[in-house]
Parts: C-alpha cells; sequence; structure tokens
C-alpha cells in the first residue's frame, strides 16, 4: 500500500474544518474521510498482480551508445490500470527515466520504452519491475515488485577503431614491395613484374629476365596464415586506473585494434585472456564475425585480485597455436609483479615465438617527474624517476630475453602495438 | 505524463492465468533482441504480503511491545525511594525512620504531611505535634506562625531567621555554629531548665544557634551566645538548631534519642511536615500564555502532526526496492609511486632521491646522446661535454653535487633539468 500527495494534500485541508469546528470530532471525521477514500482507491485499483510484464532488450550494446529497454504491460485485470512502473536497473545502466507513468485499459497491453545511456563495459543486470497501481481517486495505490531479471551486454567501446584505415593502408602498402625496400628474410614470392627506374637492381630476376626480352623483377608480399596469439592479462596489475581507465580496458582497447588489423592481414588470431586460469579465449578461425565475437568475450571480463601464473603460458600458448606464431602479452612493466612472475617464463616463450610485451605507461609519471617546485614535489619527482627506471631496466631484462616491449601510454598503446605487428610483419619476423 | 504507446492487437484475453504466463513465440523478434518471457505477479497475494511484512517487522513490534511494558511497570509503580535527608521513611543513614519507627511503636501516631494543606488539616484533627522540617526554606514566615499556631506544640528543625519572625514567642538565629576545623566537636551540656534537654545531658552536634526564652545546649557563635536546642517559656514551641540529631546515623549517640523521642513524642499525633516547592505561596495572579491562545490551535498542531506523518509516510516510500551496483575497485597506478615518494620525505632521504634523480637524468642524456646504456657516468658526461660544448668539470660539478637538505635538494633538482633540457634541447 502507498499513499499519494493527493492524500496528504487532502489531509491538509482538513485544516479548515479544524479550525472552524475546534474539537475531537472534526479530526475523527476527517480522519474517517481520509481512511475511507483510500480504502475505496484501494479497492478499486486495478490489482498489480495481474499485470503481465514482457521485457524485450537488445543482446548487446557498445559503451557510450544509448539503448532502449522495452517493456509491455498487459492488463489482465477487468480494470484500468493506472501505474507507475520503474525498472530496478543497477545505476551504471544509466536508465534515463526509469519511472514513467501509464494508464493500460481493461485487457489492453502498453509499451513503455526505457532509454538506457550505459556508463560501464560489463553485464548489467535489472533484476525486478515495481508496478504501483493508483485507484480512480489517486490517493492509495497497491505496489508490488515482480522479480522480472534481465541482462545487458555493455560491449568495450573500441575507440582505437580510428586508427584501423591507416594501419590498414600500410598493410596493404606492404603487398607488392620489392624485396630491397623491406630489409630481411622470409618474406614470400609473390609475382614477377617489368622493372622500372627506382627498383633496386638486387631484385632483378635474371632467370626470368633471360627469357624474355625486358628486365624483369620479383616482388613480395608479406607472409600469409601466420598466427598471432594476443594474452591479456587480468591479473591484479589490469585493475590500476592509468588516466582514470583500468589497464585491463586499454588492453582490450589495443587487443581488438591488433586483432581486427591482424585478421585483415590474412593472419590467424586468437586472443586470450588470462590470470592462473583462461578466462576467454576467441578465434578467428571460428565461424562467426571475429570482432563481434571478441567484443562479446571481452565484455565481462574484470580484473580479477589475484597475481597472474604466467609459468603456465606457454602450455597455454601452445594448445590455440602450435606453430611459431607472434605472441603479444597485454600485461604491465610493474618491477615486482614481472620480475617474480613474467621473466622467468618468458624463454619458454621467446624459443618458440615472436613475443611482443605491451604495457600502459602511467603519463602522471612524467608528469611528477618534471614538478620540482618544493621539497614533496621533488621528492615525488625522485619516486616516480625511481618508477622509470625500474620500468625501463625491466623493459631491457625483457629485451635482453628476446622479446620486443611496447610501453606507452594508453591513447598511444594500441596504435604503437599495430605499427609493431606491421613492423614485424614487413620484416618477416612473424 | 502518460507515455506508453498503443498496441494495437493485444495478445492475450483479459482474465487468462494468473500465474507466469506460457513463452510466447508468436511474435517475430527483431534481429539481436531479446523478448523475454512474460512474468505476472510475484507469486504471492495481498495477504502473503502482509503476512511476510508481519513476519519481518516482528522483532520490531516485540521490541517496541517490551519498551511498552518498561514504561508502564515504571509509570505505575512510581514510588520511587524516598532518598530525602531527615525524611520519615527514609532508612538510609541520613534518614529519619529510626526516630519515626521508635516513636510509632511507643503510641504516637506519626503523620507524614506531602503539603502545606495537608499539615493544616492533620494539626486542626486534633492535639497533635508539628514538626517542621524546611531545608529549602520553602515557607513563608506567615505560613510557619500559623502552623505553629494551630500545632500544640510545634518542633522547627534548623528554620531561617525570616521564618521565624511571624511567630509569638521570640526566637532569631544567632548562626551557624563555627566549623572546627580538627573535626572534634565538642560535647554539650544542656545547662538550661528544660526538662528534654536536661534529660537528654549532653549532645554532640553542630548546626545553628538561636536565641529564645530558653537557651539550651548553648554555644558561642562569634560574640553572641544561642542554643542549638531553644524552647519558649512555656515549652510550646522549640527550634532545634541541630536536626541532624535525628538521623539514623546519629540518633544513637550522646544523648540525641532522649532529645528527639521527648521533643517530638509529647503528644498522641506528630505531623511530620516536609514542606516542598509547591507550598511557596505565589505572589500576585500569573496568566497562563496559552489561554490567550483561540482554542483551535492545540487541535489543529495535533491535525498537522498527522499531516506531516502521512507526508513522510508518502515520501518515504519508494518505488521498488534499491538496485545495487558491484563496484570496481580503483587503485591509481601512480599510487605507488606516490608512497614512495612520501617514504622518502618522511625519513628524509635526501640522499638517496639525489641519487635517483642524478641517475635518470643520466639516463635519459646517454639516451638522447646515442651513448651506450652500459657506459659509465664518467662517458656520459664527456658526450654531453662534446655535445653541449661546455667545459666538463661544469658539468660534472652540476651533476656530481650531493645535496643535504630539502632546500638544496629542490635548487639542485631543478638544476639538473634545467641542465638537461640545455644540453639536449627537445
Amino acid at each position: 500500500m502507498v499513499i499519494t500527495g493527493r492524500l496528504v494534500l487532502l489531509a491538509l485541508l482538513g485544516v479548515v474544518p479544524v479550525i472552524v469546528y475546534p474539537g475531537a470530532t472534526s479530526i475523527l471525521l476527517w480522519a474517517l474521510l481520509l481512511a475511507v477514500a483510500v480504502g475505496l482507491d484501494l479497492a478499486l485499483a486495478a490489482s498489480p498482480r495481474r499485470v503481465g510484464i514482457r521485457r524485450t532488450l537488445p543482446d548487446s550494446v557498445r559503451l557510450g551508445e544509448q539503448c532502449t529497454s522495452v517493456v509491455v504491460l498487459r492488463n489482465d485485470t477487468s480494470r484500468t490500470l493506472r501505474a507507475t512502473v520503474r525498472e530496478a536497473w543497477q545505476p551504471s545502466a544509466g536508465a534515463v527515466d526509469p519511472e514513467q507513468s501509464v494508464a493500460v485499459p481493461s485487457g489492453e497491453a502498453r509499451r513503455l520504452t526505457l532509454l538506457l545511456r550505459p556508463t560501464r563495459r560489463g553485464i548489467l543486470r535489472v533484476e525486478t519491475v515495481t508496478v504501483r497501481s493508483a485507484g480512480p481517486l489517486g490517493m492509495a495505490a497497491r505496489q508490488v515488485t515482480v522479480p522480472a531479471p534481465g541482462v545487458l551486454r555493455v560491449l568495450p567501446p573500441f575507440d582505437s577503431k580510428r586508427h584501423l584505415p591507416s594501419k590498414l593502408r600500410r598493410l596493404r602498402e606492404l603487398d607488392g614491395r620489392a624485396a630491397v625496400q623491406i630489409r630481411g628474410a622470409g618474406t614470400e614470392f609473390d609475382s614477377l613484374r617489368d622493372y622500372v627506374r627506382g627498383d633496386d637492381v638486387r631484385s632483378i630476376d635474371w632467370r626470368a629476365t633471360a627469357r624474355r626480352r625486358d628486365t624483369v623483377v620479383r616482388t613480395w608480399r608479406p607472409e600469409r596464415d601466420r598466427s598471432v596469439v594476443v594474452v591479456l592479462d587480468t591479473s591484479r596489475t589490469s585493475a590500476a586506473r592509468v588516466l582514470d581507465e583500468p589497464r585491463l580496458d586499454t588492453g582490450i582497447e589495443a587487443a581488438l585494434l591488433l586483432s581486427v588489423l591482424a585478421e585483415r592481414g590474412g593472419d590467424k588470431v586468437h586472443f586470450l585472456a588470462y590470470d592462473r586460469r583462461l578466462r576467454a579465449r576467441v578465434d578467428s578461425t571460428a565461424k562467426g564475425n571475429l570482432l563481434a565475437s571478441l567484443v562479446t568475450a571481452m565484455a565481462p571480463l574484470d580484473a580479477e585480485l589475484i597475481e597472474a601464473d604466467w609459468s603456465r603460458l606457454p602450455a597455454q600458448v601452445r594448445a590455440v597455436s602450435p606453430h611459431r606464431s607472434l605472441v603479444v602479452l597485454l600485461t604491465s612493466l610493474d618491477a615486482g609483479a614481472v620480475e617474480e612472475g613474467l621473466l622467468p617464463a618468458l624463454p619458454g616463450l621467446t624459443e618458440r615465438h615472436v613475443v611482443v610485451v605491451a604495457s600502459v605507461r602511467d603519463p602522471r609519471l612524467g608528469e611528477m617527474s618534471a614538478d620540482r617546485s618544493t621539497a614533496a614535489a621533488t621528492f615525488r619527482a625522485a619516486a616516480a624517476e625511481r618508477s622509470l627506471l625500474d620500468r625501463g631496466a625491466v623493459a631491457q631484462q625483457i629485451r635482453l630475453l628476446g622479446a620486443e616491449v611496447v610501453d606507452a601510454t594508453p591513447a598511444d598503446l594500441p596504435p604503437l602495438l599495430a605499427d609493431t605487428y606491421i613492423r614485424l610483419k614487413a620484416t618477416g619476423r612473424l | 505524463m502518460i507515455r506508453g504507446q498503443r498496441i494495437s492487437s493485444p495478445e492475450h484475453p483479459a482474465g487468462s492465468s494468473r500465474d507466469a504466463g506460457p513463452p510466447d513465440d508468436r511474435g517475430s523478434t527483431p534481429a539481436g533482441q531479446a523478448t523475454g518471457h512474460e512474468i505476472m505477479g510475484d507469486g504471492g497475494s495481498a495477504l502473503t504480503t502482509a503476512r511476510a511484512r508481519l513476519r519481518r517487522s516482528l522483532p520490531l513490534i516485540l521490541g517496541a511491545i517490551v519498551l511498552a511494558l518498561i514504561l508502564l511497570i515504571n509509570l505505575l509503580a512510581g514510588q520511587e525511594e524516598d532518598t530525602r535527608p531527615l525524611s520519615p521513611d527514609n532508612a538510609a543513614p541520613a534518614g529519619a525512620r529510626a526516630v519515626a519507627e521508635v516513636l510509632a511503636s511507643e503510641g504516637v501516631d506519626v503523620v507524614r504531611a506531602d503539603s502545606y494543606d495537608e499539615a493544616v488539616a492533620a494539626l486542626e484533627e486534633g492535639p497533635a505535634t508539628l514538626f517542621l522540617n524546611d531545608a529549602q526554606q520553602y515557607l513563608s514566615a506567615g505560613q510557619v506562625g500559623d502552623l505553629a499556631a494551630l500545632a500544640d506544640r510545634a518542633v522547627l528543625a534548623a528554620p531561617a531567621g525570616r521564618q521565624l519572625t511571624a511567630l509569638d514567642d521570640d526566637f532569631a538565629q544567632v548562626g551557624a555554629v563555627p566549623f572546627d576545623l580538627s573535626g572534634d566537636v565538642p560535647a554539650l551540656s544542656a545547662d538550661c531548665p528544660d526538662p528534654d534537654a536536661t534529660a537528654a545531658g549532653t549532645l554532640t552536634a553542630t548546626g545553628t544557634a538561636y536565641t529564645g526564652a530558653v537557651e539550651c545546649f548553648p554555644v558561642a557563635v562569634g560574640d553572641a551566645t544561642g542554643g542549638l536546642y531553644t524552647t519558649s517559656d512555656d515549652g510550646s514551641m522549640a527550634v532545634l538548631g541541630a536536626p541532624s540529631i535525628l538521623s539514623n546515623e546519629a540518633v544513637t549517640e550522646d544523648g540525641n534519642a532522649a532529645l528527639a523521642l521527648r521533643a517530638l513524642g509529647s503528644s498522641p499525633t506528630l505531623v511530620w511536615y516536609e514542606p516542598t516547592g509547591a507550598d511557596v505561596v505565589s505572589t500576585g495572579e500569573g496568566i497562563d500564555p496559552r489561554t490567550l491562545l483561540p482554542p483551535w490551535v492545540d487541535p489543529l498542531l495535533v491535525w498537522l502532526l498527522v499531516c506531516a506523518v502521512l507526508a513522510v509516510l508518502w515520501r518515504g516510500r519508494r518505488v521498488g526496492p534499491l538496485a545495487s551496483e558491484p563496484l570496481p575497485v580503483v587503485v591509481r597506478a601512480a599510487e605507488t609511486a606516490e608512497g614512495r615518494a612520501r617514504l622518502y620525505q618522511d625519513s628524509r632521504a635526501v640522499g638517496h632521491a639525489a641519487a635517483t634523480l642524478r641517475a635518470a637524468t643520466l639516463a635519459r642524456l646517454a639516451r638522447r646522446l646515442r651513448v651506450d646504456r652500459s657506459a659509465s657516468a664518467a662517458e656520459v658526461i664527456d658526450a654531453a661535454s662534446r655535445h653541449s660544448g661546455r667545459p666538463r668539470t661544469e658539468l660534472e660539478q652540476r651533476l656530481r653535487y650531493i645535496p643535504t637538505t630539502n632546500h638544496q635538494l629542490v635548487l639542485w633538482a631543478q638544476d639538473i633539468l634545467d641542465l638537461e633540457k640545455e644540453i639536449t634541447p627537445s
């Protein structure tokens, strides 16, 4: 049972009789009037327990976009339903107008549209729908909370998508290049074409030239069908926020850009989310759109507050890709965690694969190290320099073990990682 | 605001199943949309809801009942223990229950008067002794005089000087017996013709001295003298300057009991009167300000209270339960660096901070000047000197400087940062 502002107004109107006829009688009579009004309203209100609720939700929505949750209310009673309906979405679902009023005549149905603007990636839930059915006088209402669970999958925004066209163009430019322009071995022979001025004489195919009257050069194309294994660290270090974004989310952006780029580049992409066990796995060889399955798999990922177990990573990588492949580790370069966890496990990876360790660098450290205005700021600068030196040392150790290191700020990490991939591909190191 | 859109064809006729509806696959769902089953009601009824609420609020209701019972018992059994000094019902050391009990067992009817009117009524009934113990001096001289006139015999316990002015007999307050710092109270002998005092013999008490017709247990207060027990000529009026002799604690000492029983027990009735604030005679007619208000104010206040309660109920009821949000852990990545900075500062690790800053500067210079990472500091300084054209000694001096105080550290840190920018302008 719920009373409304109208009843309170009616009660305030009772001030008049109480003043005109002071005494207990007028008070009691007015209270009786209120009680009758409430009783009448409750008796005549449509039962909220006989309202059918059906919710239609989109499967998923990209973070930053909006979607609608449509609720159809069907009035199964013989009275008109005057209802206030509230969907109890969790706050980060960003329900714009969670409370809506609707009148549903007997036996009919009405559709309520609720605008959602999610503010967090992940699985957002709604557990209940509350129907408050007011009586014809609008003084009292019956309220029932119906358990009507719903789930909305909020996908990562993939903001780094804007880098994709330029990186794809660079990837295409690799096709048909003369071998000399991209130093290194291992590129695949593509075709022969006529020599044009500017081509390196070393790429002239003399045998073909001998068969024909014109000079012919060989062209190369980057290798295809190599496998790229993207490993996203979901351990405790990925919970840290850099520029108010968890490392995990930056890692997701970078992984998305790299995966899409590699797939377009003709490589097989495997995505693993890993800390002590496998949290998610997506393969480009599976059926369906890679990007769609990637974002769907990434949506519910959250940083686990446990230490990553890198010693089992080589086995995991071998399980998805038995051959030589590019292994990209999206993790952090925090001195302690890496020295104890990642460094001992790296040789097991680098002896079989090309390994790139990508990490988010906190731009705040740079700001701290440049501010030397006060004693406190100078000590902060020293501490920041210490962290940067430690990072540098760790990165150097990783390089010595034969892996590449990409250490960049959140905005730069996805394009830099993509560049690294293109460079490795161009030089035929895949 | 009515926001619903009308749906052309209701799929279910009114009055179908009350329970959760069956899954409906007839409607075509758009791609990428999930339409759930129709859910109807929470599986309960108004009765079950009421019952569940009752069950939930049962502890509260029980608590309220227990609280009400405790209050009720306290209000009903409101006779709290009498703790007033020299009260006939007080059995504590300061009370005077012993005297009252002994008198009662000797056949004296001890009547306890709680108000002036009761005292007057009790005194009018017949021959009675009045014991007036007005320690707070509530009564006026006129009231004391009237009471004393009504009583056959009146014993006033340490009255104030002003309360004695309306008496027939001539009593006056001399003053409090000076307090002996040594703590010894000298024994006083009766030293007067009054039979009660003579029977008591000696008193070891202190109090207030009074002058009157017969002064017993005389003491000197300053230059004047007075008696601790003073009576009128005919003995019908007595002023007891040392009422503490009646207390349960002291009544057995010396002649205290004799004096007390003889002074109070001479009549068949003893009216034991301890005035309260209610007995104070008010001067002039006060006007209750509430009588000036119109008659509807009280009912209006009651009604507004009811309205306020209704408004609270109206605003206090939520539309359904709160939705919970699983909050993420918020750890700023630079937090460890900040913590380390505070550790440096708290432990005044100036040297350590300086070494770190120097190492960072040298590492950056080495990178910018393309010096090998494994190069020593001297090699980096050499390279910097060659690159910038500055004398090597100057660079060495500026970079190798070791600050010892916070002030020096700040200045030096800024200096090497400037130096770095000068050598390798980016």
